[in-house]
C-alpha cells in the first residue's frame, strides 16, 4: 500500500504490495468452488455461493489484446493504453499501461502490475492506481 | 404466443438537434408511426419508449403531445438496445395477451449533453473510471481481431466506404457524403486502431411502431402488415479468457438462435440486416455472430461486397450506426422502420430487391467483464 496519506489512490483494496515492492491485484476468490472474479463480487458466478474471500493474484499475466487511447474524457491525460491481460487464475482484467510501451508491446507478452498515475481528480491532482507494465525487454 | 404485426411505422431524421428535447423528436416519429398505420391513436393501449439518457418520465411526456394519456407507458433502458427492447416489450404485451395494440418508441437526443467524444459510462465500473471507453474497447477488439485473421487497416476502412455508400441513398441518415479508404485512414486516430469515422457519431432522432395482434390485423392493417417472426431479448454473461475478445459474441449467437428459432428460419434466409455497427469491426463481428459466416470470416463478406446493395445479404442498408447514425435509445427503433420499409417496397433508391425476410440486432453496452448488457434481435416478413 501507498506510504504517503497525501496521495490520491483510486481503489486501494484492489492491490497489494508485498516488501519486495511486487504488486498484485487482488481478486475474489469463491472458497466453494474455487472461481475467481475481479473485482470482487458479492456471489458467486458459478456455484453462487457467497463465501467469497481477498485473494492475491499471480504478479503476472499475458496480454491479450491491447490498444493506445488519444481522445477520451477530460480527466484522462491522452494518450495512454489500455490492455486486457489474462491471468493464471482465469480471469481477465482491463487497465492502464504507459504510453511510453505501447510500440514495445506483442500479445500473449508477459505484463506485471504496478502503481501509477491513471487519471486526473477534479482540482486537477494526480490520482494514481494499479497500471500493466511489459515484464520483458 | 399470438402473432404480431407491424401496422406502421415513423421515424425523423438523423443529425444534432439540440434546440429539440427528446419529446420534440418523439412525438413527431410517434404520430408519423401512427399516420403510417392508418389507425385512430386511441386505439393503443400500452407504450413502450426506450431511451438512455432522456430523464425522467420521457415517454408520457412525449405521448402527451399527440393526446395519448392515461395507458400505461413504461420507459425502457437497455443501452444502445434500448429501442429494440422496447420493441421486444410491445411484441410480447402482445404477443402473450395481455394487449392487443401497442406502440414502441425509441427517443435520444446526445448532442444536449455531448459535443463529442464516447459517451459517458458508470464510474462505479472500475475499467471505466480508468479510463475505458466503448472506442477503447471495440479498439481492443479490432487489435486482436487483425492479428487472428490478418485483417487490415484498409479492409477496416472499406466497412465505413460501404456504410456512407448507403447512406447517401437514405433521406434520414446522419452522414450521407460519400467517402475513400484513404480519407477513413487518415481520419483522426481515437484509439489504435480506430480512427474517428471508424465511430459512429454523436446523434439525436425518434423512431416508432405501432404492433397488433393477428386477430386484428385484417381488420386494421392499412398497408402491407409486417409479421413479427421472432423476437428476443437476452443479457450478457460473464467472459474470461476462455474467450477472444474477437470472437463473435456469444450473447449475441445466443439470442439470435432463439428468434430463428421462433420463426423457424436460418441465418441463409435472411434476405437483409440491420446490425450494430457502432464501430467499423462490429459489423464484421456480428455477422459472424448472426452466422452469416464462420468466426472470422466476417470482413471476407464486406471484401466480395455481399453485404452492400446487390449483394445476396444486404448489411445495414440505412449506413447502419456509423452513417445512419447512433441516437442510442432510438436506433433499435430505425433498424426496425429501416427493414419494414424494405419488406414493403417503400426504401426508394437503396431498395434490396425481393426483400422478404429480415433481421434486426442490438447489441447494448460493454464491460470487459461481460459479453454486453442488452441483446436483442428481431425477425421480421412479408
Amino acid at each position: 500500500m501507498s506510504e504517503n496519506s497525501n496521495e490520491h489512490i483510486f481503489r486501494p483494496d484492489l492491490f497489494t504490495t508485498d516488501d519486495n515492492g511486487t504488486v498484485r491485484l487482488v481478486a475474489g476468490h469463491c472458497k466453494n468452488c474455487g472461481y475467481y472474479t475481479f473485482p470482487k463480487y458479492l456471489a458467486c458466478p458459478k456455484c453462487f455461493s457467497d463465501d467469497i474471500e481477498d485473494k492475491p493474484l499471480s504478479p503476472t499475466g499475458k496480454l491479450h489484446a491491447y490498444t493506445l487511447v488519444r481522445r477520451s474524457m477530460p480527466q484522462f491525460p491522452v494518450p495512454y493504453g489500455l490492455a486486457l491481460v489474462d491471468f493464471p487464475e482465469g480471469v481477465r482484467v482491463m487497465a492502464q499501461f504507459d504510453a511510453q510501451y505501447y510500440e514495445r508491446l506483442r500479445t500473449g507478452m508477459e505484463m506485471g502490475v504496478t502503481v501509477g498515475p491513471v487519471r486526473k481528480g477534479e482540482g486537477g491532482e494526480e490520482i494514481k492506481s494499479y497500471k500493466f507494465y511489459p515484464v520483458e525487454g | 404466443m399470438r402473432d404480431v404485426y407491424i401496422l406502421g411505422v415513423g421515424a425523423t431524421r438523423c443529425g444534432r438537434f439540440p434546440d429539440k428535447g427528446a419529446y420534440i423528436l418523439g412525438r413527431e416519429a410517434a404520430w408519423a408511426a401512427i399516420e403510417d398505420a392508418g389507425i385512430h391513436p386511441r386505439k393503443i393501449e400500452i407504450a413502450f419508449c426506450g431511451h438512455v439518457y432522456q430523464g425522467m418520465g420521457v415517454g408520457q411526456r412525449t405521448l402527451k403531445e399527440i393526446g395519448l394519456v392515461g395507458q400505461p407507458v413504461v420507459n425502457v433502458e437497455g443501452a444502445c438496445g434500448s429501442g429494440t427492447l422496447s420493441f421486444w416489450e410491445a411484441w410480447r404485451s402482445i404477443a402473450y395477451g395481455q394487449y392487443d395494440v401497442a406502440l414502441a418508441l425509441g427517443v435520444e437526443n446526445l448532442s444536449r449533453i455531448l459535443s463529442g467524444g464516447p459517451l459517458p459510462l458508470e464510474e462505479d465500473d472500475v475499467e471505466v473510471a480508468l479510463g475505458m471507453g466503448m472506442p477503447a474497447l471495440y479498439a481492443m477488439r479490432a487489435q486482436r481481431y487483425m492479428e487472428e485473421y490478418g485483417v487490415t487497416n484498409e479492409q477496416l476502412a472499406k466497412i465505413v466506404v460501404k456504410s456512407r455508400k448507403h447512406a447517401a441513398l437514405n433521406p434520414i441518415a446522419q452522414y450521407r457524403k460519400e467517402t475513400t479508404v484513404e480519407e477513413v485512414l487518415n481520419d483522426p486516430m481515437i484509439a489504435d486502431p480506430l480512427t474517428r469515422s471508424q465511430c459512429c457519431p454523436i446523434g439525436d432522432a425518434a423512431a416508432a411502431a405501432v404492433l397488433c395482434s393477428g386477430e386484428l390485423v385484417s381488420k386494421l392493417a392499412k398497408k402491407t402488415p409486417i409479421k413479427v417472426l421472432g423476437c428476443a431479448a437476452q443479457s450478457g454473461k460473464y467472459t474470461g479468457p476462455d474467450r477472444l475478445v474477437c470472437d463473435p459474441s456469444e450473447n449475441v449467437a445466443r439470442t439470435a438462435s432463439m428468434a430463428y428459432e421462433m420463426a423457424g428460419l436460418g441465418p441463409e434466409d435472411m434476405d437483409l440486416a440491420e446490425v450494430h455497427d457502432a464501430f467499423s469491426v462490429a459489423e464484421p463481428l456480428v455477422t459472424e455472430a448472426l452466422g452469416f459466416c464462420e468466426k472470422g470470416a466476417g470482413i471476407r463478406l464486406i471484401e466480395e461486397e455481399r453485404t452492400s446493395l446487390g449483394g445476396d445479404i444486404v448489411v445495414n442498408p440505412s449506413g447502419g450506426l456509423l452513417s445512419r447514425g447512433h441516437p442510442i435509445g432510438a436506433t433499435g427503433l430505425l433498424q426496425t422502420a429501416e427493414i419494414v420499409w424494405h419488406l414493403r417496397g417503400e426504401a426508394g433508391r437503396r431498395q434490396v430487391e425481393g426483400a422478404k425476410v429480415g433481421i434486426i440486432e442490438t447489441m447494448g453496452g460493454a464491460q470487459p467483464a461481460m459479453d454486453g448488457i442488452t441483446c436483442v434481435v428481431s425477425i421480421l416478413g412479408k
